[in-house]
């Protein structure tokens, strides 16, 4: 607990010990099998889980980590916590002898000071060993909890200043010994949770890790412990390779971006994120030197693993989508995280929130610099809103029930060059499976009244972002509203002359005499009836909006998309025609000589 | 008895079998694509003509025509199908569109988005509101659902889909707005959400619904023309048609959601691989179907080829009802092998029907597997493929893998091997991925190889699975349509109900089960079909309070649609028993502390229809077969003289030992080394591994 050992964690790791020589095809065989079982143990965790954000939001991650804490083989879920899960492990494996690790064990680490996430993140992993009893493989399974037993329900705090308001940190706790349930540990671990749900969503992640524990012991029958290290070590060498092959295309440079988070929860403004990528050959670093340090600073403090976590979700989605995903990419790019910044915070620091800001704008940094090298594979992987963004009553029977805002919507979906943003969400996050007003109403006392896109909210571009939407509903209860309000003075930003996206917004007891805008955080109680409204920023626009082909412009203003006032002011054009009767048509001659007019203005600007 | 005719119509073929006294006859024609009625009334001529009948005495004399039509999938392959609108509750307009979030894959922010067959400005909304317990929150605007018909009329819309919040719950307001779209747009195809898939969430009711509008027309257009056409010939009977559930159901059931039709014919393949192998023996079934562009794998469990409702993604859009699981990968005979940043990739691009490999002659300039199988020996130029219709060519094919050996730094033969490993390492994973997401140990079934490619890796695919057995039916090419006649008549439908098991409303549950049952009786008799003929599973949904996947499970199974008595006040302690003993299989363990909830009723109906016998056993004497002459190929351990077989003339009690080839009319079966084929009395293909425990070969 300490920079010393996040240094240690974060450490550059040999590859295994192996005379053996595998063939580039069998090495891929091997690796798919790896993936397949990750693959098997998030699907069997998604389905037998409770919590909406597990089973809904698919807010789970299977990872296979070798014997030397790499990042060996990985699975479905969203890479934010793909890039994340070897570094909880590589402290339990620091701890190997000391907690006494066996065949049939399992463990669970969460703490953000020993190399985890956010608290919430709780991180089930398990051994397998090879014939002669050395450690081969860890297999991990990871998923974000619907509490943590702090002194809010679902752990978000946004007044906390120390993680132990947050809930129960975990380094490294022993769940099963050599195949038997450690009953008392985890009654332990059930207690500090205030959903009675844990108890068996806990049971499905060891479960989950125990059958894919028993698929890679078949595995290693299949081919032997020898010929699996060797695929693994050719795995990660031939990531690394692909990538510096894609870094050696880039040009040499100093590619720089600032991104800013609206406040902190304290109300201190514009807190920043700097970011410097530097492209020399073959190698990439990122460079976090520049962002904010104030140690004064409340709730946007992201977790060491968190912070190249996001990074790497990023310099990732530059790539070719087909380069494995494995610890290849942390041995290409480096990574500077200056020590006490809100990137690597010092110990004990509260960590939940900074899983939203600033690991959000690391993300969206780290795209804006790589946007001069690749415009065509730059757009933010992000999710902008504020959280928590919870709603929180009690059920007749007094049981707590939460709805957490994982609602269907759109957000954030912004342009890549060439393609318009569009679905509800960046790729990377398209794993997440949003909840729907059928199954909130069903167990929550709510009236949903809107879902939509927001018209003339998309962020304006030759290729535009997806308009985000209003998502307003009523409770018919009272209840308890948590929210912590951002990305309404900093939006996402556009790229390469696209316009940022617009910005999100909150209100609550809309209609009511004493409605109120949310401008910093709330902790609200709010009577029967109250109706909350939350806009969602929509995505950011890539390169000029007057270049956009004024026939897609057309299509947008009949989607109602934008308006025909938007099409004229933003992006210059003007149609003939109405929407009404679907007669709408370019008005050439007129197009023209209004996107002339604006780029006088501009230049004259 | 009279006969019963099963017809399947492929890209490139129709096929049919005809069922006559459990004996059944297979023949193939050349489809039609202008009009594939055409190429179906040939075929029946041909039947008749078989039958020394003229066509309208056969078809009087046909208890059942059965037909399993991909025209659905065409549509959605083509996306050329109605210009659709919805007609959705205000405020909720764009659930199409964010796709609950999903993107198909979270690497590649290059992924163009799916065609949308709702443009926004067809995806329209009125103001009402239906609460989960069916209580009207808001009253429907009629004025406004006419209006916004009127703007639907201007876009030339033929089809509408109309789908409400709890509408599933309370239908009342779809009702009313399909009988304004009826007087404001006549003329125009309705599809319900509430008929067409009745249940939570909405995006995958409205998903279902909207794909049911496209495809709509066209489905009910072919049916139509279809039934016509045999009608006129002299056909008496209600024409049955394959459904994706594996069951088959009258053509007026399937009008009231032409959807259903939806991947039907992989569907029909399956159902005929249980029928099979079953009664061969085996219940526990490994179906893999390779043909030109793909690889299906779907599996028999306990006898029986499950259908599943739930994330069923089919060419992009979610289509929420039954469905047999079969997986597709892309790799089929066409399927192309490059060098993707120095390593062999092997499809998913396809060479198609057209130009197809380069082995065909008809322009293919991309080596394919089809391709590699000729380099390795496994098919041949000498010999005549697809039953005769042409033969293969090596121009150009050891050029196309010299470049692919080029790039990796060794010679073509090396490169065609290494393709055949890389599609055989990727159907492999396939197949590892679906057995382990039921958690099914492979080697704990027989395979069942069909389709024209499917025999050629079969052996191959088991050893790597750990499979012991492989079959390979003689009519594995016309499985399809083998599959149509084995189908029995079946209804699944479900509807939901939310409600904590302990405190299950009994009068609504059996309210909802009785009104099913009424349903299916209707549609039965009118099949001709006694109610007392049809099996009724009354089945239950449920899972654990916050779970988003239910478990199904039968409460009940009765012969006969009219005993309701099981449903008092037991079925609460009966379902939270049932759904606990599922979860403790399913997922080993039991939330002693939690109540689990019902989420839904289902029933299954069906009625048992006559199948082909299948003949099974070994009471031929065992025979080595000679084989017919020698090639050079390489079946996995280096090329070296390989004996080839001509599949027509092996019989009954014949056996040949690998490494060796059989060449039959339609596909090619390679015996890999360690294993053995056999055939049965029916003379159908069984390939053993001979050093498997207690496995001795025949010498």
């Amino acid at each position: 607990m300490s920079f010393e050992l996040n240094r240690r964690l974060a450490a550059h790791r040999p590859p295994l010990p192996t005379q053996a020589n595998i063939d580039p095809v069998t090495a891929s065989i091997i690796r798919g099998g790896m993936e397949t079982i990750c693959f098997e143990a998030a699907t069997h965790l998604g389905r037998a889980a409770s919590s909406p954000i597990i089973n809904q939001s698919n807010e789970r991650n299977a990872c296979i980590v070798d014997a030397h804490g790499r990042l060996a083989g990985s699975a479905i879920g969203t890479p934010h916590l793909t890039f994340v899960s070897q570094m909880t492990v590589r402290y339990g494996l620091e701890m190997f002898d000391e907690f006494d690790w066996g065949p049939g064990d399992v463990f669970l680490g969460n703490d953000p000071d020993y190399g985890g996430g956010h608290l919430p993140d709780y991180n089930v992993y398990a051994p397998v060993f090879d014939e002669s009893g050395k450690l081969l493989l860890v297999q991990c399974l990871q998923a974000h909890q619907g509490d943590t037993g702090g002194k809010d329900p679902g752990g978000f705090t946004l007044e906390a200043t120390d993680i132990f308001t947050e809930g129960l940190a975990i380094p490294c706790l022993k769940l099963v010994h050599r195949g038997e349930h450690r009953k008392d540990v985890i009654k332990l671990v059930t207690r500090n949770n205030r959903f009675a749900s844990f108890a068996g969503d806990l049971a499905a992640m060891i479960s989950g890790v125990q059958y894919a524990v028993r698929l890679l012991q078949g595995l290693v029958a299949k081919w032997g412990a020898d010929a699996i290290r060797a695929a693994i070590n050719h795995s990660i060498d031939q990531s690394e390779k692909r990538v510096r092959e894609v870094v050696a295309g880039w040009p040499d440079g100093v590619y720089e971006a600032d991104v800013f988070i609206d406040h902190d929860t304290a109300g201190t403004k514009d807190i920043r994120v700097h970011v410097a990528c530097t492209v020399a050959g073959d190698q990439l670093t990122v460079d976090l030197t520049g962002t904010d340090d104030r140690q004064s600073l409340v709730g946007v403090w992201n977790t060491f693993g968190n912070s190249r976590s996001y990074i790497m979700t990023q310099v990732v989605a530059a790539m070719d989508p087909t380069i494995v995903k494995n610890e290849g990419f942390f041995h290409a790019v480096d990574m500077l995280i200056p020590e006490g910044c809100i990137a690597q915070p010092p110990p004990n620091k509260p960590a939940a929130l900074g899983s939203f800001h600033p690991a959000c704008e690391i993300t969206e940094a780290v795209c804006v610099a790589l946007s001069a090298i690749v415009p065509d594979r730059s757009a933010p992987q992000v999710y902008k809103m504020g959280m928590p963004n919870a709603v929180i009553g009690f059920d007749p029977q007094g049981r707590m029930w939460m709805d957490q805002g994982v609602d269907s919507r759109t957000c954030d979906t912004s342009a890549v060059q060439g393609i318009d943003g569009w679905g509800s969400c960046p790729a990377a996050l398209g794993n997440l499976l949003l909840s729907q007003v059928e199954d909130a109403e069903s167990r929550f006392p709510i009236v949903n009244i809107s879902r939509e896109m927001t018209q003339d909210s998309e962020g304006a571009g030759r290729w535009r972002g997806q308009p985000g939407s209003l998502n307003s509903k009523q409770v018919t209860q009272p209840v308890m509203a948590m929210t912590w309000m951002v990305t309404h003075d900093h939006p996402l930003r556009g790229l390469c002359g696209g316009d940022d996206a617009s910005p999100y917004s909150n209100r609550f007891r809309v209609g009511a005499p004493d409605e109120y805008r949310i401008d910093l955080s709330a902790t609200a109680q709010l009577p029967e009836g109250s109706v909350m409204a939350y806009q969602y920023g929509g995505g950011a626009g890539f390169g000029p909006a007057t270049d956009r082909d004024p026939e897609a412009v057309r299509e947008d203003v009949l989607d109602e998309i934008i308006s025909v006032a938007r099409a004229r002011d933003r992006y210059g054009v003007v149609f003939t025609g109405t929407v009404e009767e679907y007669d709408l048509a370019v008005d050439t001659a007129a197009t023209r000589a209004r996107r002339d007019a604006m780029s006088m203005a501009v230049a004259a600007e | 008895m009279g006969y019963r005719v099963g017809i399947d119509i492929g890209g490139t073929f129709t096929d049919f079998a005809l069922l006559k006294d459990r004996e059944v006859t297979l023949f193939k024609n050349l489809s039609t694509p202008e009009d594939r009625s055409i190429g179906v009334m040939n075929g029946l001529s041909k039947l008749a003509e078989m039958e020394n009948l003229p066509l309208a005495d056969f078809l009087g004399a046909c208890d059942a025509v059965v037909h399993g039509t991909t025209i659905a999938d065409n549509t959605l392959i083509e996306m050329n199908g109605a210009v659709t609108g919805l007609i959705t509750t205000e405020g909720f307009r764009d659930e199409m569109e964010y796709r609950r979030g999903y993107k198909e894959d979270i690497w590649d922010l290059r992924l163009a988005p799916p065609v949308q067959i709702t443009p926004r400005r067809r995806r329209l909304t009125v103001p009402e509101r239906i609460l989960h317990d069916g209580t009207v929150h808001q009253p429907l605007d009629e004025a406004a659902v006419r209006a916004q018909c009127r703007r639907l009329a201007k876009q030339g819309v033929e089809s509408v889909a109309i789908s409400f919040l709890f509408s599933f719950v309370n239908p009342q307001h779809e009702q009313r707005v399909a009988q304004i779209v009826a007087q404001e747009l006549p003329g125009v195809q309705v599809s319900k959400s509430h008929e067409v898939l009745p249940r939570a969430p909405e995006y995958d009711r409205t998903s279902t619904t909207v794909v049911n509008a496209y495809v709509a027309p066209r489905v009910t257009h072919y049916l139509e023309n279809l039934v016509r056409r045999v009608r006129d010939a002299g056909y008496a009977k209600q024409l049955m048609v394959m459904q994706a559930s594996g069951g088959v159901m009258t053509r007026d059931y399937i009008q009231g959601a032409p959807i259903r039709v939806l991947a039907s014919g992989p569907a029909g393949g399956v159902i005929g691989s249980a029928h099979v192998g079953t009664a061969k023996g085996h219940r526990n079934i490994l179906c893999v179907d390779m043909g030109g562009t793909s690889y299906d794998i779907s599996m028999v469990l306990d006898g029986a080829a499950p259908a599943v409702a739930g994330w069923n993604m089919h060419h992009r859009y979610l289509v929420g009802v039954p469905m047999v699981q079969v997986e597709t990968l892309g790799a089929g005979g066409g399927s192309i092998c490059h060098v993707h940043k120095g390593e062999i990739a092997v499809g998913p691009a396809s060479a198609g029907a057209s130009p197809g490999p380069i082995c065909y002659g008809r322009g293919g300039s991309q080596p394919t597997i089809t391709d590699a199988l000729l380099m390795l020996g496994i098919l041949s130029d000498e010999a005549v493929f697809a039953g005769g219709s042409f033969s293969l060519t090596r121009r150009g094919v050891e050029d196309a893998f010299a470049a692919i050996g080029a790039d990796m730094g060794y010679g073509a033969e090396d490169a065609a091997f290494d393709c055949w490993r890389i599609v055989n390492a990727n159907m492999t994973l396939g197949v590892r991925r679906i057995t382990a997401g039921k958690g099914i140990a492979p080697q704990d079934m027989v395979m069942l190889a069909y389709g024209g490619n499917g025999p050629a890796f079969a052996c191959t695919q088991a050893d790597e699975l750990g499979i012991e057995t492989v079959l390979v039916p003689r009519a594995s090419p016309t499985f399809s349509a083998l599959g149509t006649l084995v189908a029995d008549p079946r209804i699944d439908e479900e509807r939901s109900h939310i409600a904590a098991a302990d405190t299950l409303d009994i009068a609504r549950v059996r309210t909802l089960w009785a009104d099913l049952a009424a349903r299916a009786k209707g549609y039965f008799t009118q099949a001709g079909f006694p109610a007392d003929s049809v099996t009724a599973r009354y089945q239950m949904n449920m899972r654990y309070p916050g779970q988003n996947w239910s478990l199904s499970f039968d409460a009940r199974v009765t012969q006969g649609l009219d005993d309701l008595s099981f449903v008092d006040e037991t079925l609460r302690d009966l379902a939270i028993r049932s759904f606990n003993e599922r979860h403790m299989a399913e997922y080993g363990h039991v939330r002693e502390d939690e109540m689990p909830e019902v989420t839904g009723i289902r029933l299954t109906t069906s009625v048992e229809t006559p199948s082909p016998m299948v003949v099974a056993g070994f009471t031929a004497p065992p025979v080595a077969a000679a084989p017919a002459r020698q090639r050079r190929a390489n079946l996995g351990r280096g090329y070296e003289p390989v004996g080839i077989f001509a599949g027509p003339d092996l019989k009954p009690g014949h056996h040949v030992t690998g490494p060796a080839i059989i060449e039959e009319s339609f596909t090619t079966i390679a015996v890999y080394p360690g294993w053995q084929a056999r055939l049965d009395d029916a003379g159908d293909y069984r390939l053993v591994k001979l050093d498997a425990l207690g496995v001795m070969g025949f010498p």
